[in-house]
């Protein structure tokens, strides 16, 4: 809470502090610093990266070859002829990882809305009890909702995994977008109440537009955690053309030997959707990540 | 006003049916299956076993060997996560050119999914064709190449190593939330009284950002003590059982050796660790508040 809503508070505060610091010039120090990290945190994928575009012969070679020479695209093209079940798991991470955004931001936005702009008794009893449920580790449910799903036919099903990961991270969606609807002027929607609009109404059609900017840093928020979970689709989806791409690249590999030109092309295809939302849109993640931050 | 009252209810009920649905009424079947005994659902062939199963693992050392890791695990990589995000933090907080790509840097570790970046240091740790051998045998830091996965400690040192890199991120990203509540005012005001970047950070950003800190090492906590993903994709849990953690250990537990009620078990001795350890840390906070 508090830094939830410091931050949209401060936000002027943070351009005067910025341009206090900025007076004092970013020594050469610091410049180094921040390379440091930006090496860092970019070279195991630069790695990987090289790894598949290197012949399987270079791959395994001793010493070993830093950079590929020939630069091939062979390992790409034979995830396409020789195992295109990989290609299947990222479509299955696809389809799952959009519907469960899609039905998060909808039964999410609805309980946020009602959490974070009408008032009734208890609504903050019903938040807290919300995020506490949430913070039972996710393995605590696997057992159970194992059995359970397998009793109604759920495993390896696209609803299956849909709901099992709607289930995880709506409380988290519930809390960054109560955080947002909160912070949108209630003068426009006491006027339309005047007029007589109804709630659903006055959500569709005032509420909804003006929070955009929350719905998409909590869309994304929300795809990339579906994307990137393991556990509960290494249990629901033990079907080999159901699988996810995580789980699906990790169990790849067979019991002794690792095609490391396989499966590191194969991340590298999974990562990069992640690669391009984290460059392009930092600010709605940083953004929405800060809004959900303050528990 | 009533009928806001009585639509806000309704707009609630989808999402605390499919809360209720996998979060709620899993979690207390898992309760009760961590006291029965040959049973998977509380519905059929239900066999009440008592403390038996919390007995049994309290006498398994593979057991006591899975918490011991956990523990280590944690009180080794929150404090040197803390002390990262802290710096990447105070970094990010700066303006200066080329922010956009140092706040990618920090974004992206965070945003990759751990089982496949777990596999990426596998690779780099591979003894035979290995990154990390090839730089120290070519440096001369090494004269021959290291099993790093394959032998203790290094196994253990190794899967540290590399959740202190990814989650680092996402300790600064919430330490910066907390940086930009503190108002400038303040620095300006210790300007004046003549301080230098160290006092100014020990007299007035960490006072300020203990709430932020407290915040943010509870998080990771938690999240530490049921590392799962790191184990099983980086090691295997091995060598013999050295990282295995108690997440991986419940796994097993529950889909290796088909023990539903002793996994069960074992998830809830992790989650009462867990809970025990955040009402510790909100007494902190809350005396810290008063």
């Amino acid at each position: 809470m508090i830094l939830g809503t410091a931050r949209a508070t401060t936000a002027p505060r943070e351009r005067d502090r910025a341009s206090f610091h900025s007076r004092k010039q970013a020594s050469a120090g610091f410049y180094i610093l921040a390379a440091i990290t930006v090496v860092l945190s970019f070279f195991p994928t630069i790695w990987i990266f090289l790894t598949s575009i290197k012949t399987e012969a270079d791959i395994y070679a001793w010493p070993v070859q830093y950079l590929p020479d020939p630069v091939t695209l062979e390992n790409y093209f034979n995830i396409i002829t020789e195992t295109p079940e990989l290609l299947l798991y990222i479509f299955n991470s696809f389809i799952v990882a959009t519907t469960t955004t899609a039905v998060i931001l909808a039964c999410g936005g609805l309980a946020a809305y009602s959490l974070g702009r009408l008032t009734w008794r208890g609504r903050n009893l019903v938040l807290i009890l919300i995020l506490a449920v949430s913070m039972f580790p996710p393995l605590a449910l696997l057992p159970s909702l194992f059995s359970m799903f397998l009793e109604l036919r759920l495993i390896n099903t696209y609803p299956g995994l849909v709901i099992g990961h709607t289930g995880l991270y709506i409380p988290i969606a519930i809390w960054i977008l109560t955080n947002f609807f909160k912070s949108v002027p209630s003068e426009i929607e006491d006027a339309a109440r005047v007029d007589g609009a109804s709630s659903l109404r006055i959500f569709w059609s005032i509420i909804l537009p003006l929070s955009v900017p929350g719905l998409i840093s909590t869309g994304l928020i929300v795809f990339i955690f579906s994307w990137n979970e393991f556990p509960l689709s290494l249990v629901i989806m033990s079907d080999n053309f159901m699988r996810t791409a995580p789980v699906g690249i990790s169990l790849f590999p067979g019991e002794y030997s690792f095609p490391w030109e396989i499966i590191t092309a194969a991340t590298m295809l999974t990562i990069l959707p992640i690669l391009i939302i984290s460059g392009v849109f930092q600010d709605r993640l940083i953004g929405g990540l800060t809004a959900g931050s303050g528990k | 006003m009533k009928h806001a009252n009585r639509a806000g209810i309704y707009f609630l009920v989808p999402a605390v049916l499919i809360i209720a649905f996998v979060l709620l009424f899993p979690i207390i079947q898992t309760v009760v299956l961590s006291f029965g005994r040959n049973s998977t659902s509380i519905f059929i062939g239900y066999e009440y076993a008592g403390l038996a199963n919390y007995q049994r693992l309290l006498k398994t050392p593979r057991f006591i060997t899975s918490l011991n890791n956990t523990i280590i695990f944690t009180a080794v990589t929150v404090p040197l996560e803390l002390l990262l995000g802290i710096a990447l933090a105070l970094i990010l907080n700066r303006r200066f050119r080329g922010k956009g790509l140092v706040r990618m840097a920090v974004l992206f570790p965070w945003a990759l999914p751990t089982a496949l970046n777990a596999l990426m240091w596998r690779w780099m740790f591979n003894t035979e064709f290995g990154l990390f051998n090839s730089m120290l045998t070519d440096t001369g830091l090494a004269l021959e190449r290291v099993n790093w996965l394959g032998a203790i400690p290094s196994s253990m040192l190794a899967m540290m190593f590399v959740s202190i890199w990814k989650t680092s991120s996402f300790m600064a990203l919430l330490l910066l939330a907390g940086l930009q509540t503190i108002p400038s005012d303040l620095y300006e005001a210790g300007s004046v009284d003549g301080t230098n970047r160290l006092t100014e950070f020990r007299f007035i950003t960490l006072p300020l950002l203990r709430p932020a800190i407290l915040v943010s090492v509870l998080l990771r906590t938690m999240d530490a003590m049921r590392t799962f993903e790191l184990p099983f994709n980086l090691t295997d849990g091995g060598p013999l059982t050295s990282t295995e953690t108690l997440s991986l250990y419940a796994y097993r537990a529950i889909f290796q050796y088909v023990n539903f009620n002793l996994g069960s078990s074992a998830i809830l001795i992790q989650f009462i660790i867990i809970m025990s350890i955040s009402v510790i840390y909100i007494l902190i906070i809350r005396r810290g508040d008063a």
